[in-house]
């Protein structure tokens, strides 16, 4: 940290003085072209310099320049204006006022509007929002931040799968990530090794800006892939002019947003010999009271076991209390980020160039994240007709992976183990299994290493020729190359590799992703009152992934782990797999009257996904806006700086599913070193996308020259022809059969909220509020098909009709008898009748891991050189599952270390608690049911930042444009009721299908909290 | 006019890169063939055949579970269970979850295992006729077997009678491939479905060559046949079965192994196994190893131990002792030790075993003396020869000779007997105790609404 710092600062002192020369002052005035009146508070900058004053309360100001600078005047609610300083010595300046978000460029597919002139319902972010977030996908830093955009991190792992839901789930089968387009580039998000994620791939301080495609207007462009919505993310570019450097360095540590307490080791004892002794009084025995009972008890039994537990230690004497918990998480857990970017260029040739280090040190033991990353966008304008441009990025991720949450590696399941068990033996060796419950996956620490290393090299060139004003042509063609490779090494004393003297593995996958845009867009003006652009194109892509692996063991020492020295190849395998999609695409957009606006858009997909009979899909979508304050009678009226209003309708589809889903299969089935074949799938010729139909209505308003503005969308999505694994009878050979059945409808509104709660010469203070409801329902299944009951025995996530996708489905958890300990079940729905037997119990829906509302609100505070900016998010009225609970927290059914809540079991009659008696091995409440269920709403200082502008003179001196230090916190303060680690999780093994991924949603199992970061940083522009 | 005519050029040829790459979207799968390549020739259908072994082969089914099951709802007090997996647990107290997992994968196993037998007997005309006898044996066979274990997991035992009323599985003899062909089957009954074995065994048993490998031989399919016959207490047929078997066997080389832990933990079939799972780091499930193995062997924790009252019942000096071993802490069986090795389904003991005990019921010495099989057992571990024998004397040697094995609780079944319950001394378990039946797997019942769940599981 402090070599880079210094290093930093050197590269700063030497950098050339630019050296200007203050020869005058300028003064002037400014007023608002609204009213003709003076202007107090304009801000007043020299551009690229830290230079700058503030209008007067006769909005008048004075600022020393020299010849060829620019002055920059910006005010809230009016348009930016530049000028340049020529000889003058005096300059007089009008603001337009400008309803900021009319202006503002709003990039969509194929092409841009402004933001005035769209019809379809698009989220917006800029880079610059998020820069310095640290986490290590931009994905995990959307959240909050858009309206109807749900982000959840399945855990605290690092570079692991993130989450996004764009309107509510629309699939129960298929996939339900959007799309992501970069720069154009429909690019991989899914579908390499293990858990890893490849957008962390993706430095997100080269991103310029977010654009999230919602409703059907502005997503069906996408067609066949555009039912979750699409993400646009364009990456920056050059601008002509003095080159601008930056330097940013960011330093903080980690720790885990939340603890769970666990029995110390007397309570540990305690409820051990409790829970052996009841099952001995049970069957007439008193161990305690009655020595002869003794021998063959379940409390000899139990001590037994406590003597093994203790390893060399006396857990009579009480010495040991090993905290299990403690020792999963990474004291040392951290962030550092180093980045450096350049940008300029001339009137022909522009080119932005960045690169950086990103580090995460997990908060979880045995989990790194180290990102190396470098950009180069260049483009040129050959001639007046024709333009040509590159994007080129190339990043290194390395990451050092944890096993999925149901492993015995996975650092967390260490809170199974015993209190009482130390650590390490009287040699300092760690103790294993059998003094340990379970494996003590601190092994891993010393004995076992997991690398994955990935390349990403995302690259595409384009060309632009203008046939005329009006007429233009584009094509772009691009690669996504990720090269990955991971290495396992299991040493002979880890639980993988404790029998065959050690297991190693190594993977390689290369995912190759071309595509192909070419379209034509026309532009004309009719009659001064008919504005008309239309784009018209296609597009082609195609994917082909190569996947290796081979596994060996018998190793002759731990220290050679490449499997050149397994004496014993287990398993070797390669597949490859692809698939194409081609794409035609048309889009109209038209404006008359600047007040009345129409879209008109169209694709037609066809995919080698689908069945022979439904290879083509097609995808209109319309919409229509109406400036209301363009119109005479709300011309100039007080207050209403804007009201439109825009309706929209399309349809979309979802082909997220199996690349060969549609055909029947036979694939390899060996036996005893024999070949041989076995069916795999049943044949569906006419399998197709999933439709969805979206309605959208919204409002957009700015009151007060757009001091408040915002937007309020309702829509309601049906999504059609769900591509659904229909459960079928086991005995045909086949569990599941997907074809095109079922519907499945989202519906709610979305708020967004910008306001500019204060402004002036030092102070100003903005405020944006998101807000989204999504009630997700699933509306048909198959015929005569009412659910999909859960299909796991830990957990309860089923499908029924007229509930949300996923819902906790199972016995309703009825507390305690008082007058003998049983767990008792509700036997009946109408919750009036109990049982103690788990079988008896009736299956009802017991809970929704899908939230009610999601909200985030961010406030940028600004004192003079001063920056503060904080967001909360929530996420309300879900709730969590804990599969882990029938472990935990199952008042001692086993010899796992129980949460300390266990504690308050029932001991005798008439006691009133919700945990049952403690009884070994006999399951008294520990099955799946609502007994681990709870709240999972939350509330979280997501983004804290306070920043400081160093001030002209001190920046003046340091040679450098601006400066600033901040302090960035992520995850800070988390408000919730939810009784296991962190609210936001799901237990990323549930997710190993597709199908799994959308149903199994809100699930605990050992997962790891969140990341609580606390950074400082500098960054320093010149 | 020279520009535009460039113009004309250039937009004539952006508009050819619009329409291109229409076949590009036919793309076929690398990992899969579709049924007219699987299924067209004969050496794809050996294929198809091999395939069936694999499904068999899987831990789900006799890769270990079927014999977990048997020994957990089989404890007696003899063994307990200690692992934290709660599905082999909840067998061991009888006290089962119709959302069981592994008995919802045993059964979907069962059935893709028969869906893939019956892909082949459906197209057996298109395999070489010299072929086409072994193929079709091997593939009734196969069937046989997996509907055998599946009667005897899900339906109440034959010795509890009413077996044309008591429900088993549903049989499937034909193949699924296409939605149409998805059948929503009832539960045939205990009857239909041991008659379907025996039809499906005999005739293997006909077809079947005495040398074929590590596969489905004749004498294999006698020897699960003189089980069929043992659990429907038809003893001539079992003894007479069990004597072809022991014959045709004997003349292929097979024969008792003389230290008898020489006869477990092997990575190939011994000159004792006359059929076994292959197990190797390739096809690596041994569902048995992995429960009642211990770290040090690359086992789970060691989840089963062994207890005294087990170890009592063996005579001083019985060779079989040697298979006790305090590992992990505990006393466990050394017969599923190692990593990687084979899971025994048919030795040849078992056959001496029943042969001993269908003469000694009917009063015959088909083969050899009752006496004469007891004492080659006994002989083996060092243990001396009887001068006479009762059948609790034959069944005890039955009981100590195949423990672990999956055996004991099959056996209760037959003879009436009745399941020690571990932790409540005075709660036995009646041979016909639906608790000893496993349930239809509730996603079974969820999918088909033909089914009738078992008694005691909830209707």
């Amino acid at each position: 940290m402090k070599r880079s710092l210094l290093i930093v600062m050197m590269v700063l002192l030497a950098w050339p003085m630019t050296g200007w020369t203050q020869s005058r002052t300028l003064t002037g005035q400014v007023i608002s072209g609204e009213d003709n009146l003076t202007l107090p508070g304009v801000n007043v900058r020299i551009k690229d310099t830290n230079r700058g004053t503030v209008t007067d309360i006769d909005g008048t100001f004075s600022i020393p320049v020299s010849n060829g600078e620019t002055l920059v005047f910006s005010y809230i609610g009016f348009v930016n204006q530049e000028v340049e300083v020529g000889n003058q010595n005096t300059l007089n300046i009008t603001l337009q006022p400008d309803a900021q978000t009319l202006g503002e460029v709003v990039v969509v597919g194929y092409g841009s509007v402004t933001r005035g002139d769209l019809t379809g319902n698009v989220a917006s972010l800029k880079g610059s929002e998020i820069a310095n977030v640290p986490v290590p996908t931009f994905q995990e830093a959307l959240q909050g931040r858009m309206s109807g955009v749900f982000v959840e991190s399945s855990s605290g792992k690092v570079g692991e799968g993130v989450k996004i839901r764009v309107r509510g789930t629309s699939s129960i089968s298929g996939g339900n990530e959007p799309l992501y387009v970069i720069d154009g580039i429909p690019v991989t998000s899914s579908g390499t090794i293990g858990k890893s994620n490849p957008l962390a791939d993706i430095n997100f301080n080269d991103i310029e800006s977010f654009e999230v495609l919602k409703d059907a207007s502005a997503a069906a462009i996408y067609g066949a892939r555009a039912s979750n919505g699409v993400v646009l993310i364009t990456t920056k570019s050059g601008t002509s002019g003095k080159t601008k450097f930056n330097v940013g360095i960011q330093r903080g540590v980690s720790s885990p947003t939340r603890r769970n307490e666990f029995l110390n080791s007397a309570q540990y004892i305690e409820l051990m010999r409790e829970s052996g002794y009841n099952n001995d009084l049970a069957n007439g025995l008193d161990p305690i009271n009655n020595p002869a009972d003794y021998e063959d008890s379940d409390l000899e039994f139990v001590e037994g076991r406590l003597d093994r537990y203790a390893g060399h230690t006396d857990w009579r004497e009480g010495n040991v209390n090993t905290d299990w918990q403690e020792q999963a998480f990474n004291p040392d857990a951290g962030i550092t980020n180093v980045n450096f970017s350049a940008s300029g260029g001339d009137e022909k040739t522009r080119f932005y160039f960045s690169t950086a280090y990103d580090k995460q040190e997990g908060i979880m033991i045995r989990n790194n994240f180290e990102r190396i990353s470098g950009r180069l966008n260049l483009d040129h304008k050959v001639s007046d007709r024709f333009s040509l441009g590159a994007n080129f990025s190339l990043a290194r991720t390395e990451t050092t992976r944890l096993p999925e949450d149901n492993q015995f590696n996975n650092p967390i399941q260490l809170v199974a183990l015993a209190p009482i068990t130390p650590i390490r033996d009287e040699n300092g060796v760690l103790y294993d299994r059998p003094t340990t419950t379970y494996y003590n996956n601190l092994i891993d620490s010393e004995n076992a290493n997991w690398l994955t290393t990935s390349f990403r090299n995302i690259n595409s060139i384009f060309g632009e020729y203008v046939f005329s004003e009006k007429l233009k042509f584009r094509s772009d063609f691009a690669v996504d190359i990720i090269n990955q490779n991971d290495e396992r090494f299991f040493g002979s004393r880890t639980i993988t590799g404790q029998g065959t003297n050690g297991f190693g593995t190594s993977r390689w996958a290369r995912i190759v992703n071309y595509n192909t845009n070419n379209y034509f867009t026309y532009t004309n003006t009719f009659s001064d009152r008919h504005q008309l652009e239309a784009v018209a194109g296609m597009s082609f892509q195609k994917t082909e992934d190569n996947y290796t692996r081979v596994d060996g063991q018998e190793f002759p020492l731990d220290e050679l782990k490449t499997l050149e020295s397994a004496a014993e190849i287990v398993e070797g395998t390669s597949t490859f797999t692809n698939f194409s999609f081609l794409s035609y695409f048309s889009r109209i957009n038209y404006k008359l009257d600047n007040k009345y606006l129409m879209t008109v858009s169209a694709r037609y997909d066809a995919s080698s996904r689908f069945g022979e009979n439904n290879k083509y899909g097609f995808f209109p979508a319309a919409s229509l806006g109406w400036i209301l304050t363009e119109e005479e009678f709300l011309r100039g009226s007080e207050g209403l700086s804007l009201l439109k209003l825009r309706t929209s309708y399309g349809l979309t589809g979802n082909a997220e599913i199996g690349n060969f889903d549609h055909l029947a299969l036979f694939s390899g089935a060996f036996y005893g070193l024999e070949p041989g074949l076995e069916p795999t799938q049943i044949t569906n010729p006419d399998l197709n996308w999933e439709t969805t139909a979206q309605f959208n209505l919204g409002v957009e308003f700015g009151l007060f020259n757009d001091r408040i503005t915002g937007e309020l969308d309702y829509y309601d999505k049906q999504t059609s022809g769900l591509l659904l694994l229909l459960p079928l009878p086991g005995t045909t050979g086949f569990a599941t059969y997907r074809l095109n059945t079922g519907k499945m409808q989202n519906y709610g509104f979305e708020l967004v909220l910008n306001s500019a709660n204060y402004a002036d010469q030092n102070f100003s203070w903005n405020t944006s509020f998101n807000f989204a409801r999504n009630i997700n329902r699933v509306r048909e299944l198959a015929e005569d098909q009412n659910s999909i009951p859960p299909s796991s025995s830990r957990f309860l996530n089923g499908i029924f009709i007229g509930e949300s996708i996923g819902v906790f489905y199972g016995p309703n958890y009825a507390g305690v008898d008082p007058s003998n300990g049983d767990a008792l079940y509700y036997s009946n729905e109408e919750l009036t009748e109990t049982t103690n037997d788990y079988n008896e119990a009736a299956r009802m829906v017991v809970g929704d891991p899908n939230p009610d509302f999601i909200a985030g609100i961010t406030n940028n505070l600004r004192y003079k050189d001063f920056e503060l900016s904080f967001l909360f998010q929530g996420v309300f009225g879900n709730e969590i599952y804990e599969g882990g609970g029938g472990f935990y927290a199952a008042n001692g059914d086993w010899f796992d270390n129980s949460t300390a809540r266990q504690f308050n079991r029932w001991q005798n009659p008439g006691d009133i608690t919700n945990i049952p008696q403690a009884r070994l091995g006999t399951c008294n409440g520990c099955n799946a049911s609502s007994r681990y269920i709870s709240d999972g709403s939350y509330v979280r200082l997501k983004t804290f930042s306070l920043g400081y502008n160093l001030p002209g003179s001190l920046v003046d001196k340091m040679k450098v444009s601006n400066a600033r230090v901040y302090l960035m916190a992520q995850n800070l303060l988390t408000f919730t009721n939810y009784m296991g680690w962190d609210p936001e999780v799901n237990a990323d093994y549930l997710g190993s299908t597709t199908s799994d991924a959308n149903v199994f949603q809100g699930n605990d199992f050992y997962s790891a909290p969140q990341a609580k970061t606390i950074s400082l940083g500098l960054n320093v522009g010149f | 006019m020279k520009f535009k005519n460039i113009q004309l050029q250039l937009l004539m040829s952006a508009c050819l890169l619009l329409f291109s790459c229409d076949h590009q979207l036919e793309l076929t799968p690398a990992q899969g063939v579709e049924p007219d390549i699987a299924l067209g020739s004969s050496t794809a259908i050996t294929r198809v055949l091999t395939g069936a072994y694999s499904g068999l082969r899987n831990q789900e089914l006799l890769g270990g579970r079927t014999i977990l099951y048997a020994e957990m709802l089989g404890a007696n007090n003899e063994i307990r269970w200690e692992g934290t997996f709660n599905q082999p647990r909840e067998m061991y107290n009888k006290s089962i979850f119709t959302n069981n997992s592994y008995i919802t994968n045993t059964w979907l196993r069962a059935y893709s295992t028969i869906n893939t037998i019956n892909n082949v007997l459906e197209v057996i005309d298109r395999v070489n006729e010299s072929d086409r006898n072994r193929v079709r044996g091997e593939a009734l066979f196969l069937r046989g077997a997996v509907y055998f274990e599946l009667v005897k997991l899900y339906g109440l035992p034959y010795a509890a009678g009413n077996t044309e009323t008591n429900l088993a599985v549903p049989i499937m003899l034909n193949p699924t491939l296409a939605l149409e062909e998805v059948t929503f089957d009832s539960r045939n009954t205990v009857e239909e479905v041991y008659q379907q074995v025996l039809e499906d065994l005999e005739t293997a048993e006909s077809l079947l060559p005495e040398s074929n490998g590590f596969f489905a031989r004749n004498y294999v399919a006698s020897a699960l046949l003189s089980r069929v016959y043992l659990q429907m207490e038809r003893f001539e047929d079992a003894r007479d079965a069990a004597n072809r078997s022991i014959t045709v066997a004997t003349e292929n080389g097979k024969s008792l192994i003389d230290d008898y832990m020489s006869a477990f933990n092997n990575p190939a079939d011994t000159q004792e196994d006359l059929f076994a799972i292959q197990v190797n780091a390739q096809d690596p499930d041994n569902a048995m190893h992995l429960f009642y193995s211990t770290p040090d062997f690359g086992g789970r924790d060691g989840d089963v131990t062994i207890l005294p009252t087990h170890i009592n019942q063996y005579e001083e000096g019985d060779e079989r002792l040697e298979q006790f071993v305090e590992r992990a802490g505990e006393i466990r069986t050394d017969k599923w030790r190692d990593q990687f090795r084979n899971v025994k389904v048919i030795r040849l003991a078992e056959m001496y075993l029943t042969r001993a005990e269908a003469n000694f019921r009917e009063g015959t010495s088909v083969g050899a003396t009752p006496l004469e099989d007891i004492n080659r057992i006994r002989a083996r571990v060092n243990l001396p020869a009887k001068s006479s024998l009762s059948l609790e004397e034959i069944l005890m040697e039955r009981k100590l000779e195949l423990a672990h094995e999956g055996h004991y609780i099959h056996d209760i079944k037959r003879t009436r007997g009745e399941i020690q319950d571990n932790n409540t001394d005075d709660l036995q378990y009646n041979y016909d105790d639906p608790r000893m039946v496993l349930p239809i797997p509730q996603r079974e019942m969820d999918a088909n609404p033909e089914l009738v769940q078992n008694p005691g599981y909830g209707g």
